[in-house]
């Protein structure tokens, strides 16, 4: 883990870190890939990766409408509105 | 009884925030399923107890309102609540351990269900492949009735469990014969193994050396799952919107970055880091593999013994800013990624086989 790196990860994921909060992050990192390196002493060798630890039997159901909300209800927590529609900064040229 | 709510799991009636400046405010549409399945069990909700933000850290100390701090140590909400007996029991979300280091601290008992039969829906997702609606509570009777009301199959969550497997929980059989030690995790257990042995329980130690590599494993895929579950949070479509911004990016950008706060911003960095093309096969997916050697070891425990006595924590109070949630959840980690059940009583933490709480609550019966 470098500089650059971390510049590229706060990029991907739209955030600034304060130099500050960059140092703490590049600890962290190390910390980790320390951790990580226990991992590696272990054979998976022949071994399936295991996603959900229990089996998921089906997300599959019948489309039928259950609870439904009205428009102004799921827009009752958003920062801005007009009309009916979510607001943000022209993004079009 | 009456019921406190951590607030990871969404209320109707009261804000949720998950800890997190970005969600100050925020009123859901509906109420998480346990919510429902608590008030037709005759239970009440007394309230919502303050988390650490998106409940990953040690006890709540992450949280927008700051940490709680008593005699220079970190305080849980939740715990504080139902030992001041201003509630009788709490639900708590357990992503990384915290409800299970809160009862260890506090004298309560923490029960961590097996993953899947107690319904997730409405809970704010964080690392949805390991955690739980978990039960914090000051007896194991208190606990028990708890987890009668709230456990169950429910339809609207896809990792619910069929109703015969939530039954289980509830029905299976309370008998237990031998515990194994983890003595890889060190600590003194000896005054719960004298209890265990004086009640007719053949205590064993076993090295347990691969479960060390619980934390390492389960921080990745926690990390990972975090950066994508936050993802959602934009400023655009509800919670925090910064006020000064020149176009979309920077609305995304300043937003996220002045609402998180500083150890919820390393972990997305962390668990973007592990999911990208350079690092996806040799850590993300090493972790997946791990998880499997880890359950599967497990299972092989539980052929001979009917649970695992580990720490729950390395002390019995955190000064603040001493302790590293990434390396004290070594304790916690272990059940977390596998799913299975675990208990704290008596301030030692039990791992049980899926759908053994009946043997986690004798035992955990035997330890209060």
């Amino acid at each position: 883990m470098d500089r650059e790196i971390l510049r590229h990860l706060e990029m991907l994921n739209q955030l600034q870190l304060t130099e500050e909060q960059k140092e703490a992050a590049l600890a962290f990192f190390a910390a980790r890939e320390q951790d990580n390196a226990l991992l590696d002493t272990i054979d998976t060798e022949n071994v399936e990766r295991m996603v959900h630890v229990m089996p998921i039997m089906t997300v599959v159901r019948e489309d039928v409408v259950k609870q439904t909300f009205t428009r102004e209800a799921l827009q009752q927590d958003a920062p801005e509105t007009d009309e009916g529609y979510w607001c943000v900064p022209r993004v079009v040229e | 009884m009456k019921i406190v709510l951590d607030d990871l799991l969404l209320t109707k009636d009261m804000p949720t925030t998950a800890g997190s400046r970005m969600l100050a405010g925020y009123r859901s549409l509906f109420d998480a399923e346990v919510i429902a399945r608590l008030q037709a069990a005759g239970h009440t909700v007394a309230g919502k107890a303050a988390v650490g933000e998106f409940g990953f850290d040690l006890l709540g100390e992450t949280s927008a309102d700051g940490a709680l701090i008593a005699n220079g140590a970190l305080q849980n909400a939740a715990a504080k609540s139902v030992k001041a007996r201003k509630a009788d029991a709490a639900i708590c979300m357990d992503v990384n351990g915290y409800p299970r280091r809160a009862a260890a601290q506090s004298g309560l008992i923490s029960l961590k269900p097996t993953y899947g039969t107690v319904s997730r829906f409405g809970t704010i997702p964080v690392a949805c492949s390991g955690e739980t609606v978990s039960i914090l509570a000051a007896s194991v009777a208190d606990c028990r009735e708890v987890l009668r009301a709230v456990v169950g199959h429910d339809d609207k969550d896809g990792t619910s469990l069929p109703a015969s497997d939530c039954d289980r929980v509830l029905q299976g059989a309370d008998t237990v014969r031998k515990v194994a030690v983890l003595d890889v995790f060190g600590g003194d257990l000896s005054k719960a193994e004298q209890i265990l042995t004086e009640n007719g329980v053949d205590v064993c130690h076993v090295d347990g050396k691969i479960f060390a590599a619980a934390r390492a494993a389960w921080n990745i895929l926690m990390s990972a799952e975090l950066c994508n579950n936050v993802s959602r949070y934009d400023g655009v479509k509800y919670g925090y919107r910064a006020q000064n911004f020149t176009g979309i990016d920077e609305l995304y950008t300043n937003s996220r970055t002045e609402a998180f706060g500083d150890l919820l911003k390393t972990v997305i960095l962390f668990g973007s880091e592990t999911l990208s093309t350079d690092n996806y096969m040799k850590v993300y997916d090493k972790a997946l593999r791990v998880r499997r050697v880890i359950k599967e070891a497990f299972e092989a425990l539980f052929a001979e013994y009917d649970a695992v006595l580990l720490p729950a924590v390395s002390a019995m109070t955190y000064a603040p800013d001493t302790v590293d949630p990434f390396v004290e959840n070594g304790y916690t980690a272990p059940a977390s990624i596998t799913g299975l059940p675990a208990v704290v009583a008596g301030g030692v933490q039990v791992i049980g086989n899926a759908f053994s709480e009946n043997v986690l609550l004798h035992i955990a019966q035997l330890l209060s």
